[in-house]
């Protein structure tokens, strides 16, 4: 009898197509044994009832069960209209040709597999598989909407089409990170990533379906209020007068943060999570630029303040109006460049991937802040004593800042200067390993998907951390340097899920704080190690 | 003369096919970026490490720096060797780089008889008995032939074991690609076969000849192929047709993975070519369904990401 899944099970109805027991995963390192033996909280029985949760043991999406056989069909319908659309040039430029080269030229070899993290820390779940909710869509695509392709699908790979498979192939988009580790390891160039990325955009731009935090909360709020946190201008500017104080407590002078000067040479767009979750890093930028004498300025428009794009994980129409949105308030403030604060899918979007959407004077010139900080590093403006930052470091790459974006020496030579105690994890740089947080996971939290992300698709990263240190004695204060805030919340929330600050004096911070860490004429520490300063005063 | 006609019509299929699936890419419109780092034609300093010029203060300001050579010192072991292959799944590579190696190398004996045909009709003084020009050619041409026929055998059944013997690739492998493999098998078998008989393809240098000259320049004295010979011409013919209509493909289309996707990062400089295309792509219309969107088929993408969110109306 078979026990393997393969693709066409996804069709076939059950409670439940994939289940992680708790001795699955992949196992940790001590002292972290006790958490081999926990499994993922199960989901409330009252607080599923009127969802799909079918796919696995949590839930990404939350979408209603249709009420009657009827919308059933109807949304069948919707999803292969969405699926027609993907192919179209009018609907989907944008990713077109990359999405017609991985559909079409798989080998299915299973190079890939390896590569994920996900897949690797699930204890090899076959639905994690990359290929796995790639070769569904192919199989769709082949059978329902290609010429002869109820025939040619007895050949190349039957599926069977309903509300079942279309609700587990939406979750199912949502256990991928959008790393990209896949199609980098591929021979030929195969992206299974981007496959995941054009299902989820398939859901939300035909049918409405994404994840509230990321559309709702996210996309939605941003272009609404000015923010994905829901901080409105005015409370933009206060958040940064308190920083603005307690920067003055650790600089020992008067910091400013100038706000909305034409024609300044760089606007500075934060993450303005940052501002409410790790003030310090609005702060520490603040400090360095005004220590080195740069022309800067921040931006009080709605939006202007915030730099985050989460159209970039699900929607090319939202990323598309953040974008837009973005390079119209740098247009107007008459600046030289926009420099993007430590926020890496924002790396991204706006540099990379926006690059082909910005034309005329809305193409503004961006630069990534680990670049902006490595020039004023290394031009002697700035004093260091290297020895402030007596601790263990270990450097996480975000992986589109990384591999995505090619931006992988600067933040090292900083750190080369700063941190006497800089070791790499393995692997690092473009071969990296995702926080588990990425492409919106790290904001994703209802039911338990907080759960799933700890234990699984943040997993290896945890791993790897715990390898960077493992020659260092327990009660030594270690220092993860994130420079994305994304992968700072997933590393946050590992570090509160296995007790990591207690068992491994784990803590966590960016870059900038580091920098200002080892400033000379700092009168107190920025960094502190629970109650304890990282260096005396 | 029918072997012949067999061989013309399935070159001319692979001619149409093949035109036809790199115009499909050429024609389509420019899209985002989406490249994956290392992108090989940087210079080679960050090319070790996966670097790019946007590791640059203001590198708009800066000149394009690419290097075709440090592209092609990627490209050359990638094609020949499978570098990325042996790199990320070293088993699989014991198998499929005798299967693609054997396949080059029989395209690449294909091509030294179609020299030997060229300078036969030429009447060129090399190929005069005992010339060592000619004593080369024939050498290459038995060399890249044989190592061609026995590392492709070797390559199939290797893969079919792979295919069959690990649940990982047998539980996505479909009835095609079995029929892929055993078609690509069988042409290897009957050519390896012909070989047995004919052991310095002087069958094979007649038929390529008779091939340039629709068989009228044959010699009366050289025999017809044997029926391994002749099923291994057809079967090879009815190959070259096919492959550009399957997924196999790849081996050109990997050319667009790389330089269309992987590694296209060229910037956007206004006034520039890109440029110029990406305003052609915000007149499109979609016709995207989601309220949020917006759209009606009448709103262009332009006009889409300057608007607000339907929930906001």
């Amino acid at each position: 009898m078979r026990t393997r899944l393969a693709p066409a099970d996804i069709s076939r109805p059950s409670d439940r197509l994939s289940h992680i027991e708790a001795g699955d995963l992949a196992p940790l390192p001590s002292p972290y044994e006790d958490f081999n033996a926990t499994a993922i909280p199960p989901l409330k029985p009252e607080k599923v009832r009127h969802i799909e949760t079918s796919l696995d043991d949590t839930v990404a999406l939350a979408i209603p069960r249709p009420a009657s056989p009827e919308e059933e069909e109807a949304r069948v319908r919707q999803f292969l209209s969405g699926l027609k659309k993907l192919f179209e040039k009018e609907n989907n430029w944008t990713f077109l040709q990359p999405l017609l080269l991985s559909m079409e030229h798989c080998a299915k070899c299973q190079t890939c597999a390896d590569a994920c993290p996900v897949f690797e820390m699930s204890g090899r779940k076959e639905i994690y598989r990359p290929i796995f909710r790639a070769e569904v869509l192919r199989r769709i695509y082949r059978k329902y909407l290609r010429p002869g392709g109820k025939i040619a699908s007895r050949l190349t790979g039957d599926i069977d089409l309903n509300w079942t498979a279309i609700a587990r192939l939406a979750e199912l988009s949502y256990r991928c990170t959008l790393c990209r580790r896949c199609a980098a390891a591929c021979p030929i160039g195969v992206d299974n990533g981007l496959i995941a990325h054009e299902i989820r955009k398939l859901f939300s731009q035909e049918m409405g379906i994404a994840p509230k935090e990321i559309h709702d909360k996210g996309s939605i709020q941003h272009l609404k209020v000015g923010s994905s946190t829901g901080m409105k201008p005015p409370g933009a500017k206060d958040s940064v007068e308190f920083i603005q104080e307690e920067m003055r407590e650790i600089t020992g002078w008067k910091v400013d943060v100038p706000w909305d000067v034409e024609g300044a040479e760089i606007l500075l767009i934060h993450n303005a999570g940052e501002m409410l979750a790790w003030p310090d890093n609005v702060g520490a930028f603040a400090v360095i630029f005004q220590a080195a004498g740069v022309s800067w300025t921040m931006s009080s428009e709605a939006a202007g303040y915030d730099v985050v794009n989460y159209g970039l994980w699900y929607d090319d129409v939202q990323f598309s109006r953040v974008a837009v949105r973005h390079a119209d308030i740098t247009r107007r403030l008459k600046v030289k460049k926009i420099v993007i604060g430590e926020c890496g899918h924002a790396h991204k979007a706006l540099t990379v991937v926006a690059d082909r959407l910005l034309t005329g004077d809305l193409n503004v010139p961006r630069e990534s802040a680990l670049v902006t900080l490595a020039d004023i590093v290394l031009s002697g403006k700035l004093r260091f004593d290297p020895r402030r930052n007596d601790f263990p470091v270990t450097l996480h790459d975000p992986c589109n800042v990384v591999r995505s974006m090619g931006i992988v020496a600067p933040q090292r030579r900083i750190l080369e200067k700063i941190a006497p105690r800089f070791r790499e994890m393995t692997p690092h740089g473009v071969e990296n390993y995702c926080c588990g947080g990425g492409s919106g996971f790290a904001l994703m939290s209802g039911h338990n998907f907080a759960d799933w992300r700890n234990r699984v698709s943040s997993r290896k990263k945890f791993m790897q951390i715990l390898a960077a240190f493992e020659n260092e004695p327990a009660e030594v204060p270690k220092y993860v340097c994130a420079p994305c805030s994304n992968c700072k919340g997933a590393i946050r929330d590992l570090i509160g899920h296995y007790h990591a600050e207690e068992r491994s004096r784990l803590y966590y911070g960016g870059l900038v704080e580091l920098i200002v860490n080892a400033m000379a004429d700092m009168k107190k520490p920025i960094i502190r190690f629970g109650d304890e300063p990282s260096w005396k005063a | 003369m029918g072997l012949y006609v067999l061989t013309y019509a399935c070159a001319l299929v692979f001619v149409l096919a093949m035109g036809l699936r790199i115009r499909r890419p050429i024609a389509l419109p420019v899209h985002v970026r989406w490249e994956l780092y290392p992108v090989r034609h940087e210079t080679a300093e960050r090319v070790a490490y996966g670097g790019s010029y946007l590791e640059a203060l203001n590198w708009w300001e800066r000149p394009d720096k690419r290097s075709l050579w440090n592209e092609l010192k990627y490209m050359a072991p990638e094609i020949l060797l499978m570098r990325g292959l042996w790199k990320e799944n070293r088993r699989l590579w014991w198998v499929s780089f005798p299967f693609h190696f054997g396949l080059y190398l029989m395209v690449a004996a294909f091509g030294l008889l179609l020299l030997h045909a060229l300078l036969a009709l030429g009447g060129a003084p090399a190929l005069a008995d005992g010339h060592p020009l000619g004593r080369l050619l024939d050498g290459l041409i038995v060399l890249a032939g044989w190592s061609g026929l026995i590392l492709g055998n070797i390559g199939c059944l290797g893969l079919f074991y792979r295919r069959l013997a690990d649940p990982e690739l047998r539980d996505y492998a479909s009835f095609a690609d079995y029929f892929n493999l055993g078609f690509i098998f069988l042409f290897f078998l009957c050519a390896f076969a012909a070989g047995l008989g004919d052991p310095s393809l002087a069958g094979a240098r007649a038929h390529t000849l008779g091939l340039l000259t629709a068989g009228s320049a044959l010699e009366a004295s050289i025999p017809g192929p044997s029926a391994a010979g002749a099923a291994a011409v057809v079967l090879a013919s009815l190959l070259t047709a096919y492959i550009p209509l399957t997924h196999m493909s790849h081996m050109v289309m990997k050319y667009f993975f790389y330089h269309s996707v992987k590694w296209d990062d060229a910037p956007n400089r206004r006034g520039g070519k890109i440029e110029a295309a990406v305003r052609e792509n915000l007149g499109l219309r979609p016709t995207w369904q989601a309220r949020h969107v917006g759209a009606d088929g009448r709103k262009s993408w332009r006009e889409i990401a300057a608007s607000e969110p339907g929930e906001m109306k």
